[in-house]
């Protein structure tokens, strides 16, 4: 074992030392390719190409090379989209194959405030195509497809005030006719036969819930739901409400910003906030405040808004109180005001209706026709039910029960559904408990309506 | 023109006199500067001046326990680049994991390596282990070293469990609720234990904290320690274990009789069978340059298998950590795997009993096991009993672990990995 034998060492030394020196050399050059940088030498040749001055040119040939970001710590979000997507503000590049397309505006949602993700989704922090787009393992949001847009526009603003979201509002509207609530609960109000919906945009894909409107059972095995036969245009409406369910919360600036202000709205948060306990509009309201038909034509917009910030100020030694409305109430409201100048305004006050209107508003709000159908005149499939396999009508209560035993019913629910063969399964359907998720006062209107319930041409009677 | 070899640019420099300010010896060229270069030197004198030739033999210790260092060092390395990145937050680490992948120079390959790294110094701490019994060379006059052998091996565990928790996500959430779960087992102490580890019922916050802390101060304070000591044991008991050599296994040196010819210093001051200079020479070889290359060239292997697993292999990351949405089956990190198989047949016997009674009998081996028989060689004849009980819990332990790792799908159930798993209630 002398110095002669070491001399392998050193051819040992020199191909091992080598080998590492390439793999340093491969993992830098493997750091250092990166697929935005590509992008990026695009769009400055692009700059390059339309410059038309020397300077110009100048100044796109020394655009830096860099990641891009948007951060986004409210949201805690960090949008590098930007890295890849580098003309989504120049108009310039209008119809630009992508990623260097322009993005048009969309009202008062300004890059810098809101990023990209927190509409379309995806995986904000990566900067590779295939990771940023969030079609990857292990990453549980993807890209929104475009058709299903509009349900972003639900994470924060309410279905119907988003003028510039139709396809949101008419999935909501689906969503309560169909009658999704007898068995699902969202925000708190519903039935108990299915899982809640509150998160389900955050839980579920478009794929899945087509799949499962479709043929419920495919998807989630045992599943009691009967299939939804709806148009395809009304399927990709509640697939797209179902995706804007996500239980997320605007923080800070953004729940300031969350009411659109329109007319509609100032409506809306006219009768809501109680505005009618001191001030007449439409000859309906209190008389402490003055009546407001015509404050549009005294007053300019700039003052009413003041006037909404802070009462005092405009008009001293007013006993409104401050109602610390945030900044885009103020303005609905302001707008509101300023639109029953130009136009009579209906007011109908809730408590004006009738108890059967209010039960019939009681029967949509809780999804009965989800079960029972359209205005309880006939019901879903139940599988092995003795009432013929369907959940029954409601449209013969009156001649079958008493006000008290149809309100029992109601408040009990039954569990237990009487099967027309006993050796298969139980119906998969049953009558939960209402009793508690339904008010008291709710339920009597409810009764009522049921009562009123008859079918067609029986109004002649016995 | 004369362009001169590397070889000697390397010698002028050394020679120069920053060089030799660094250096002092500069290339050793006779005997005396070969001890003097490791004598002298604060980083190589850790190790012995000269060393016996049947510890140099690759066959025979494979280069396990050093293997184990140099990944150790690497950790070290790149554990603490890692730190100028990491926040242990439940709200922000995550996100660091993204940005090292995606923002970060040289920040995935960064995580690779400490990834891999744990994963195989763990592995090769058992290795290690394996060799030190299958060769006896935890009897006299190294039991104890055996013992802090065992320590290390808990405290490497330790290590790897508390890192395995940083990236937040739902691998490391669920692997550790899984593990602190079977902590819990113990009795009496077992909720204690877990309430201790965790700072709370469940892991949150409190436990990301402690993870933290204890992943890059505690333990690694603690092995650094008993990494010295042992290193330390390894040379005052006389240098890796051989076969008693007829006629010298020398008996303790006492200080007169030490030789006066030395050519070292009183570092070789040791007990056991240790080198005496002019008693058998042709034994010993010089640590510089036999034991010096050797040890360069494994780090060259070492650093070449490491580069490798990190440029093409990535470090998991799954989904953002989620509470209320567990994987099925949630897996503990795979050295307890074979634990949580037992787990599954029983709680108390597969999380207590066996696994304490495992240690116990570890650290104890040294003092059961007395006989001084059939050291310094591979399975010894003589040990034949001894190994076959090893070998025996070795192979079960393995059996364990690989059942538990590939062959448990939902609910724990029996699930052979060619096959695709049933189709989950719960489809995403």
């Amino acid at each position: 074992m002398q110095n002669d034998s070491l001399h392998k060492f050193y051819g040992w030394f020199t191909f091992l030392g080598l080998l590492v020196g390439c793999l340093v050399v491969l993992g830098y050059y493997k750091d250092e390719y990166r697929e935005w940088k590509e992008y990026q030498h695009r769009f400055i040749q692009e700059e390059t190409k339309r410059a038309t001055t020397p300077q110009q040119r100048a100044l796109a040939e020394r655009t830096p090379v860099e990641i891009r970001q948007i951060i986004l710590p409210d949201l805690n979000r960090v949008d590098r989209c930007t890295s890849c997507h580098l003309a989504v503000e120049d108009p310039s590049y209008g119809g630009y194959p992508q990623p260097l397309s322009y993005h048009p505006q969309h009202g008062q949602h300004p890059f810098e405030r809101f990023g990209c993700t927190v509409c379309h989704r995806g995986q904000g922090r990566a900067t590779t195509k295939a990771d940023a787009h969030g079609y990857v393992e292990h990453w549980d949001e993807p890209m929104l497809p475009l058709k299903y847009i509009q349900a972003s526009c639900g994470k924060c603003h309410e279905a119907g005030d988003n003028p510039s979201a139709p396809e949101l509002a008419r999935g909501q509207q689906i969503f309560e006719t169909v009658g999704c609530r007898g068995c699902h609960k969202l925000a708190g109000a519903g039935g108990i036969l299915g899982p809640e919906l509150d998160k389900v945009g955050a839980r579920r894909s478009p794929e899945w819930l087509k799949k499962h409107f479709l043929s419920p059972a495919s998807v989630s095995p045992g599943s009691g739901m009967p299939p939804q036969k709806l148009a395809e245009k009304d399927l990709d409406a509640i697939i797209l409400f179902m995706l804007s369910q996500t239980g997320e919360t605007a923080p800070g600036y953004y729940a300031s910003m969350k009411v659109i202000p329109s007319a509609a709205q100032g409506q809306r948060l006219f009768q809501q906030k109680g505005c009618m306990g001191c001030h007449m509009v439409d000859g309906k309201g209190g008389v402490v405040g003055p009546a407001l038909d015509n404050v549009g034509l005294r007053r300019t917009p700039e003052w009413i808004l003041k006037h909404f910030r802070d009462p005092q100020s405009v008009s001293p030694g007013s006993v409104m109180p401050r109602f610390g409305f945030t900044e885009s109430e103020a303005r609905a409201l302001t707008e509101f005001l300023v639109h029953l100048r130009d136009q009579k305004v209906a007011l109908s006050l809730p408590q004006l209706l009738g108890p059967v209107e209010r039960g019939h508003e009681v029967f949509r709000k809780y999804g009965c026709a989800g079960c029972h159908g359209q205005d309880g005149k006939g019901g879903v499939p139940n599988p092995n039910a003795k009432t013929a396999g369907l959940v029954p009508d409601l449209i013969h209560v009156a001649d079958g029960y008493t006000k008290d035993e149809l309100r029992a019913r109601i408040v009990k629910g039954q569990r237990e559904i009487n099967a027309m063969d006993p050796k298969r399964p139980a119906p998969p359907l049953y009558m939960p408990a209402w009793g508690g998720t339904i008010g008291e006062a709710e339920i009597d209107d409810l009764v009522a309506y049921l009562l009123s319930l008859k079918p067609k041409g029986e109004d002649a009677g016995f | 023109m004369n362009i001169p070899r590397p070889g000697q640019v390397w010698k002028w420099l050394l020679q120069t006199r920053v060089g030799r300010s660094i250096f002092r010896v500069g290339l050793p060229e006779s005997n005396l500067e070969r001890s003097q270069a490791m004598v002298s030197s604060f980083l190589l004198h850790v190790q012995p001046a000269k060393v016996h030739r049947h510890s140099l033999k690759a066959s025979y210790s494979m280069g396990l326990g050093l293997i184990s260092l140099y990944l150790l060092f690497i950790l070290v390395g790149t554990g603490t680049l890692l730190m100028f990145y990491y926040v242990p937050s439940t709200d922000r680490a995550y996100n660091v994991m993204k940005d090292l992948q995606f923002v970060v120079s040289a920040g995935l390959v960064l995580r690779n390596m400490h990834r891999w790294a744990a994963h195989l110094m763990v592995f090769f701490v058992i290795l290690h282990m394996c060799r030190v019994f299958y060769t006896g060379a935890y009897k006299s006059p190294r039991e104890f070293n055996w013992v802090i052998g065992v320590m290390l091996f808990l405290v490497t565990l330790g290590l790897s469990f508390t890192g395995y928790l940083l990236p937040w996500d739902q691998l490391a959430f669920w692997a550790i609720t899984v593990g602190t779960n079977i902590a819990a087992y113990a009795p009496l102490v077992g909720p204690k234990l877990q309430y201790l580890m965790l700072g709370g019922h469940t892991v949150g916050q409190e436990a990301l904290t402690r993870f933290y802390a204890l992943h890059v101060i505690v333990l690694p304070g603690i092995t650094f320690f008993m990494v010295s000591v042992h290193l330390w044991r390894v040379r005052k008991d006389g240098g890796l274990s051989r076969p008693a050599e007829g006629g010298d296994s020398v008996q303790r040196i006492a200080l007169d009789q030490l030789p006066t010819n030395k050519s070292y210093g009183l570092m070789e001051l040791a007990r056991g069978t240790t080198p005496q200079v002019g008693k058998n020479p042709e034994d010993e070889v010089f640590s510089w340059p036999h034991l010096i290359f050797r040890e360069i060239l494994l780090f060259l292997v070492v650093a070449v298998v490491l580069l490798v697993l990190a440029i093409f292999f990535n470090a998991p990351l799954e989904e953002y950590a989620n509470p209320v949405h567990p994987p099925n089956p949630a897996k503990a990190p795979w050295y307890f795997l074979g634990l949580q198989e037992l787990v599954s047949y029983s709680a108390f016997w597969g999380g207590v009993v066996v696994p304490g009674i495992l240690v116990g009998v570890l650290m104890l081996l040294p003092y059961i096991d007395r006989k001084v028989h059939g050291v310094g060689r591979w399975f010894a004849r003589e040990r034949i009993l001894a190994n076959s009980i090893f070998t025996v819990c070795l192979i079960v332990a393995v059996v364990l672990t690989l059942i538990g790792s590939f062959f448990r799908g939902p609910n724990w159930s029996w699930q052979e990995p060619w096959k695709k798993p049933a189709a989950m209630t719960e489809g995403h």
